[in-house]
């Protein structure tokens, strides 16, 4: 099978002749190819290209995507940073565009297509989609969204002592995932569009599991079920960071047949078996800095343990690190999580 | 003077008021401190701080998370600001210096924040450069302040390993400087291994590691 196959295989229920290999790895493939990481995020076509090569070179069978975690500051009026100098990973927020409530009342939602990133988004789906390439949009889950918009500092004040705000601001950031969901839907039409959404806010290292019941499950859940409604087949979303707590309530969201969820480290592949194995594909979740820090040895052998946990899932596993690929990484260590595939990941 | 059953009642008061986040009452019992005469220092630490300390404890167990945290916090802060102008002069003679900043290339400051946190409420005097600080500030703004510790603050594998280089600045520049580190993929191996003179694993432990290492120095 050729790569691209494989994870479109999965997609349609088919079977699979051996675990896919997944990644998020922007700033690794920058390194990889000798662009800087600001050319991954800045640079439609160079970003493509360098994934390109890189998923050729290492195995890859998902992507090429395009995004970053701090998404929404910008489109909502903020400033972001590029990366720049040796340790930046990813762009940054420099300000928000909401600080106070008055701020909040007088926001108005972007134009999705001139806000932001979403311009050079959409030059990267053009090109996914002239290579054949799922065609995907990476956001923030709905709480990471207005986590952007506001300080996350004030989000969580807000959640507490002005709940009001908090309702206004998430109802905001969850109008605006569909206003981009539905554009990318009218441009390439809904049935060929996989959103990739990043959930690292409303983790349990930030929020309780009630919080969460509250302010986060009840806006993912309705904005999942409406892009369902436009068409979407398949959502992707990244459960990031410390979710153990969370997982019931994640449980709740429908995600697409079949939907992808990915998970960090922290959260068990069998425990996400267990809440999603019945209609989601797995993806996860070998500790990205051990990707970085570890041995070859240790780097197969995480991958090992997580193909051989993760496997049989009903719908299906892809290997993927936990989060982003650290760009930092040994090329030998991420070659080892193809080698592991090779040695443990076939279907007999 | 307060009584002693007042005095009880004041510093329970305070503690409380933090704990349950009601930075209105803090002030109020905060004021009522100052009117009835007992000492800001005592109050601070007996009230205030003590308050803090519980709610450390409650973040560990997973009964509080941040945002109950950072309200806590404001809470604190608004007490601090009506006690603070009366501190006698004997009582905060020199208060202990900590630098604090994220570093560079990484926004995780959630964490940070929380830090700084338990140590004003410990009487530090904090100087925070926020985050994704260059490499060279911390060694100029220790020159500045003379601080005796400095912390840093790092939540990626690529980001961390800035921290062994402001380590050597930092050294070249005072060698009797004191760092702490922390942050999700931190370890005391890995700490140690940068060079480092302490770790710790969350905001509570924080400051105890501080004070470990002044004592060892
Ligand atoms: C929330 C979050 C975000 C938010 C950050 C918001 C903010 N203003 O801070 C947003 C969405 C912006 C974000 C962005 C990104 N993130 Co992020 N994020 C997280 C997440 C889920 C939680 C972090 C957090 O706030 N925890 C809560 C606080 C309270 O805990 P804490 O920070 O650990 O702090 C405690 C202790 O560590 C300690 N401590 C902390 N600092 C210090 C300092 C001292 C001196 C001491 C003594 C103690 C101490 O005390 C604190 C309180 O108890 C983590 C997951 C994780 N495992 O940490 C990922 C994580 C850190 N992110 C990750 C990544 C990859 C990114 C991005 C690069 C993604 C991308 N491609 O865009 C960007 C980076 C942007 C940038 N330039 O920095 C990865 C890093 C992987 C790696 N390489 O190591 C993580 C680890 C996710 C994972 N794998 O599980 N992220």
């Amino acid at each position: 099978m050729s790569n691209s196959d494989r994870a479109e295989a999965l997609l349609r229920g088919d079977k699979v002749d051996r675990v896919p290999l997944y990644h998020f790895l922007l700033g690794f493939c920058a390194r990889n190819v000798g662009y800087t990481t600001v050319d991954m995020y800045n640079n439609a076509e160079k970003s493509f290209q360098a994934q390109l090569w890189t998923f050729e070179q290492y195995g890859i069978d998902g992507g090429p995507d395009y995004g970053y975690a701090s998404y929404g500051g910008w489109e909502f009026g903020g400033e972001i940073k590029m990366p720049e100098g040796e340790w930046q990973q990813a762009p940054s927020h420099v300000n928000f565009p909401v600080n106070t409530e008055e701020d909040l009342a007088a926001l108005a939602m972007p134009d999705v297509k001139t806000a932001g990133s979403l311009p050079l988004a959409m030059e990267f789906s053009k090109l996914q989609q002239k290579h054949g390439k799922p065609i995907t949009v990476t956001l923030g889950g709905n709480f990471s969204v207005a986590g952007n918009i506001c300080p996350p500092s004030t989000l969580c004040r807000w959640m507490l002592k002005k709940p009001d705000a908090a309702h206004r601001i998430l109802q905001i950031a969850s109008d605006h995932i569909l206003d981009v969901v539905r554009y990318w839907s009218d441009t390439f039409g809904a049935e060929n569009v996989i959103p990739n959404l990043w959930e690292p806010m409303a983790a349990n290292d930030i929020i309780s599991p009630k919080q969460f019941e509250k302010f986060a499950l009840p806006y993912i859940k309705e904005t999942n079920e409406k892009m369902l409604g436009m068409g979407i087949k398949h959502i992707l979303y990244h459960i990031c960071g410390e979710q153990n707590a969370n997982m019931p309530l994640w449980a709740q969201i429908p995600m697409g047949d079949p939907g992808m969820v990915t998970f960090g480290h922290q959260v068990k592949l069998s425990t996400a078996i267990e809440y999603f194995g019945d209609s989601c594909i797995i993806l996860g979740n070998v500790l990205p800095a051990l990707i970085q820090t570890g041995t070859p040895q240790q780097v197969y052998d995480a991958s090992r343990d997580c193909i051989l946990e993760a496997k049989d899932a009903p719908r299906g596993f892809m290997l993927m690190p936990g989060c982003e690929l650290p760009p930092m990484s040994p090329f030998f260590n991420v070659y080892m999580m193809k080698k592991a595939i090779e040695d443990f990941g076939y279907y007999g | 003077m307060a009584s002693d059953e007042k005095k009880a009642e004041i510093l329970k008061g305070l503690h409380d008021s933090v704990v349950e986040y009601e930075e209105e009452k803090t002030v109020e019992v905060a004021n009522e401190a100052v009117a009835e005469g007992l000492d800001a220092f005592e109050a601070i630490m007996g009230g205030l701080a003590k308050g803090m300390e519980t709610v450390g404890d409650l973040y560990v167990r997973q009964e509080y998370f941040v945002p109950e945290l950072l309200l806590c916090a404001d809470a604190l802060y608004a007490g601090l600001e009506v006690l603070k102008p009366h501190l006698k002069a004997e009582s905060h003679a020199e208060p202990r210096k900590i630098i604090l900043g994220v570093v560079e290339g990484d926004i995780h400051d959630i964490g940070k924040n929380l830090v700084k946190v338990m140590f004003d409420a410990a009487g530090w005097q904090v100087f925070d450069l926020g985050a994704d600080v260059k490499i060279e500030r911390f060694a100029e703004e220790q020159k500045k302040c003379g601080a005796q510790v400095v912390g840093l603050s790092a939540l990626m594998t690529t980001s961390m390993l800035a921290i062994p280089r402001i380590i050597k600045t930092l050294r070249d520049s005072d060698s009797t400087v004191r760092v702490l580190v922390g942050g999700a993929p931190l370890n005391p191996d890995i700490a140690a291994s940068y060079g480092a003179d302490g770790y710790a694993d969350n905001a509570g432990e924080a400051v105890e590691q501080a004070m470990k290492m002044l004592q060892q120095a």
